[in-house]
Parts: C-alpha cells; sequence; structure tokens
C-alpha cells in the first residue's frame, strides 16, 4: 500500500485488497496520514481485486474520522466493477464520492 | 399430439447461470423453465412430448417428473452438445407429419418463455432479467393455487411470510415459503423465488432473488440477479462472490454459518460497522 501527500491532498494507492488480512493495517497507517488534516482524501482502488466486511468496515472508520468537521472530500477512485458491486450492496456508495478516471 | 423441448445447453453470456447446473431447470416464478414450456405445450393439446437434455437428464427428469400432472408423457433424451431446430427434426421427428402440434411448437428450442419470442432468455442477463419480469403476469396459470395477485402487480404465494411492516411495490413477485422481514422494501421490479428470505431492513429492487438465497440486514440489490452468495450485476455484467454470508448467502444444504440467518445476525452485530451505517445514511 503507498501513501503519498502532494499538498493537502491525500493519496492511497496500491491497495491489492481490503480485506480482515489488512484492513487493520490500512486503519493503522491512513488514521496516522490524517493527523497532517488533509482537505482531499483519495483512495486509489483501481488494484483492489477484493474486498469484505472488514475492508467495508476500514473505509466506512475513515469516513467516520473525517465527518466530524465536514470539510474533507473523501473519494474512492476506479473501483472495479465487483467492489462498486459490493459498495452498493451495503450502501456504502451514498458515502462516498466515487470517481472513474 | 407430440412435441419436441430442446434445452439449453452453455450460454457464454451469462456464465454464472449455467454454473448452477442446468438453464432449464434453473427456477423462473417457482418453475423451471422446462416446466413453464412442458405446461404450455400441455395447453395446446400435446400429449407425448420428448424433452432433449444436453447433459442435463438427470437434472430435467427430477424437475418435470413423468409429466403427468400436465397429463403428458415425457420422453427425456440425454445428448452430448445442444442440437439446432433442423437437426431435432432430422433425428427425431418427421417434418409435416401428423399427429405432430403445428410449427413452431412442433420442435422448440427454449431460448425464451412461451409466448415471448420476442425476449430473449439468454443473450445477457440483463436480457434474461427483462424477460423474467415481463413473465410475471403470464406466470399466473391456473395450476398455481398457492400464488395470487393481491394487489394489481403484486403476486404473492399464500405460503410467503411477509412482515406487517414490510414493504411490497409492484411490481413484484415472492414465492412460496420466501420471507420478507420488518422494514424491508421488495419492489419494484423484484422476483422472490421460492424460499428466498429478505431479511430486515433490506432493499430489493429491479432484481432477482433466487431460490434458497438469504438478503442479509440493511442490504441493498438493486439490478442484480442475487443467486446463493452470488451476485451478479445484469446492468454492467459484473458478478462478484460476496464473502461475507451476513450480507448474501446460500440457504441451501450450506456451512453452519450459512445454514441459519439469526447466528449470521449476531456475528453481524458483532462487526457493528453496518448499524452505523444506517445511522448514518439516514441523517442519525
Amino acid at each position: 500500500m503507498k501513501i503519498e501527500t502532494q499538498g493537502t491532498c491525500l493519496s492511497i494507492s496500491e491497495i491489492p485488497e481490503l480485506t480482515a488480512v489488512n484492513s487493520a493495517q490500512f486503519r493503522e497507517k491512513v488514521r496516522t496520514a490524517l493527523s497532517d488534516s488533509p482537505s482531499v482524501i483519495e483512495i486509489n482502488l483501481s488494484q483492489t481485486r477484493f474486498m469484505d466486511s472488514s475492508g467495508l468496515g476500514a473505509l466506512f472508520a475513515l469516513y467516520r474520522a473525517t465527518t466530524p468537521g465536514n470539510t474533507t472530500v473523501l473519494r474512492l477512485l476506479n473501483p472495479i466493477p465487483e467492489v462498486q458491486q459490493l459498495l452498493e450492496l451495503t450502501q456504502m456508495q451514498q458515502l462516498f464520492e466515487i470517481v472513474t478516471r | 399430439m407430440k412435441s419436441i423441448l430442446i434445452c439449453p445447453g452453455s450460454r457464454p453470456a451469462i456464465p454464472n447461470l449455467v454454473e448452477t447446473g442446468s438453464l432449464a431447470t434453473l427456477p423462473i416464478l417457482g418453475e423451471c423453465l422446462v416446466n413453464h414450456w412442458v405446461e404450455h405445450l400441455a395447453a395446446l393439446g400435446a400429449k407425448e412430448i420428448t424433452i432433449i437434455a444436453p447433459k442435463c437428464a438427470e437434472l430435467v427428469a427430477a424437475a418435470a417428473g413423468d409429466g403427468a400432472r400436465w397429463g403428458v408423457t415425457l420422453k427425456i433424451i440425454e445428448t452430448n452438445v445442444e442440437p439446432t431446430v433442423d437437426e431435432a427434426i432430422s433425428h427425431y421427428s418427421s417434418k409435416g407429419a401428423e399427429g405432430w402440434l403445428p410449427a413452431p411448437f412442433d420442435v422448440v428450442s427454449m431460448n425464451h418463455l412461451p409466448g415471448d419470442p420476442a425476449l430473449p432468455l439468454f443473450d445477457s442477463y440483463a436480457s434474461w432479467f427483462a424477460a423474467v419480469s415481463a413473465w410475471m403476469p403470464k406466470a399466473l396459470t391456473p395450476t398455481r393455487i398457492r400464488m395470487s395477485e393481491v394487489r394489481p402487480g403484486i403476486w404473492l404465494s399464500s405460503r410467503a411470510r411477509i412482515s406487517p411492516n414490510a414493504e411490497l411495490i409492484a411490481p413484484c413477485w415472492v414465492g412460496d415459503h420466501a420471507i420478507v422481514e420488518a422494514g424491508a422494501t421488495v419492489g419494484p421490479g423484484a422476483i422472490l423465488e421460492d424460499r428466498a428470505v429478505v431479511d430486515e431492513k433490506a432493499n430489493v429492487s429491479n432484481s432477482w432473488v433466487g431460490p434458497d438465497t438469504f438478503v442479509g440486514r440493511m442490504t441493498s440489490v438493486m439490478r442484480s440477479l442475487a443467486l446463493g452468495s452470488t451476485l451478479i450485476s445484469w446492468q454492467s455484467d459484473s458478478s462478484l462472490r460476496v464473502r461475507d454470508p451476513f450480507l448474501l448467502a446460500s440457504l441451501k444444504k450450506a456451512p453452519e454459518a450459512q445454514a441459519n440467518p439469526r447466528p449470521v445476525r449476531a456475528r453481524q452485530s458483532q462487526l457493528g460497522f453496518l448499524a452505523s451505517l444506517r445511522a448514518r445514511l439516514s441523517g442519525g
């Protein structure tokens, strides 16, 4: 997993899966990066082939961590159709801006 | 009068439905395709029906039985490949001979539901869903004594269990022993096959939920085909094997965790995030 900060944008990419195996690590790394108070968080899901409820839980935890002030834009980039289906199944697509570039 | 039915073999456009074993025996509104056709041909006067079943004779025999329920005699022939109509005519009938139903019902390739040749079943998942949805009003034949149209566009089995706090929106179909729990919304355009379970506060719209399929609490099945743990988007043609049984699962002779939704729901409350999600979505 790769985490980069460019100005006020936090980019998270190269996530081959977001499951019970690595969701705790994802949460921890992102939580640390949030200390810089980014105004935009982009999670690139183009390489994410597998996601389960733990992965969804990690995304939701991120949503909760950023919503109190409601100033942070949270984007999911290029989810593959299967991940998009999972987001729709759990109605989580309503919480995130989903962008295809 | 005689007739021949040709069961569909492989259909590359809909691989996840082919995986079920046989497209001829995949339930459509409570009956499988082959039974819809046998019933239709019997109504047209057929008494002897030969069913050509590519690699699925056992499944077809189990589904259709001996034909006595429709007053016909069934003969099932297993083949390795699916013959064309012309091949079936040359092998199994003599065109124009007496004693056969008139064309096109003398030899029928089951690529659509009876009476709906303009709606092919197997071109894509979207075409399959469109054909099945359009079939809803026609599926209520006199032999389906447990199904009734309780309100315009709402077909409900007398053996289904619908919570008084659930909402059914036309058009929708709820099959035998299906369960719709409190706060759930089914429809518009929803089909719940026999023994499907839609748990509390779940939504099913413009979708088909296969037999013995559990749709978990607060989940949303839209523009999809849900069969066991497989979720197929008929809109995008993508398919997903859902790993978490509290979201979507098969209830048919499954591992312990899938056999009973209640323990699964206990696991869900342990995870907790969906409940929080719900609160967020509703602005709480």
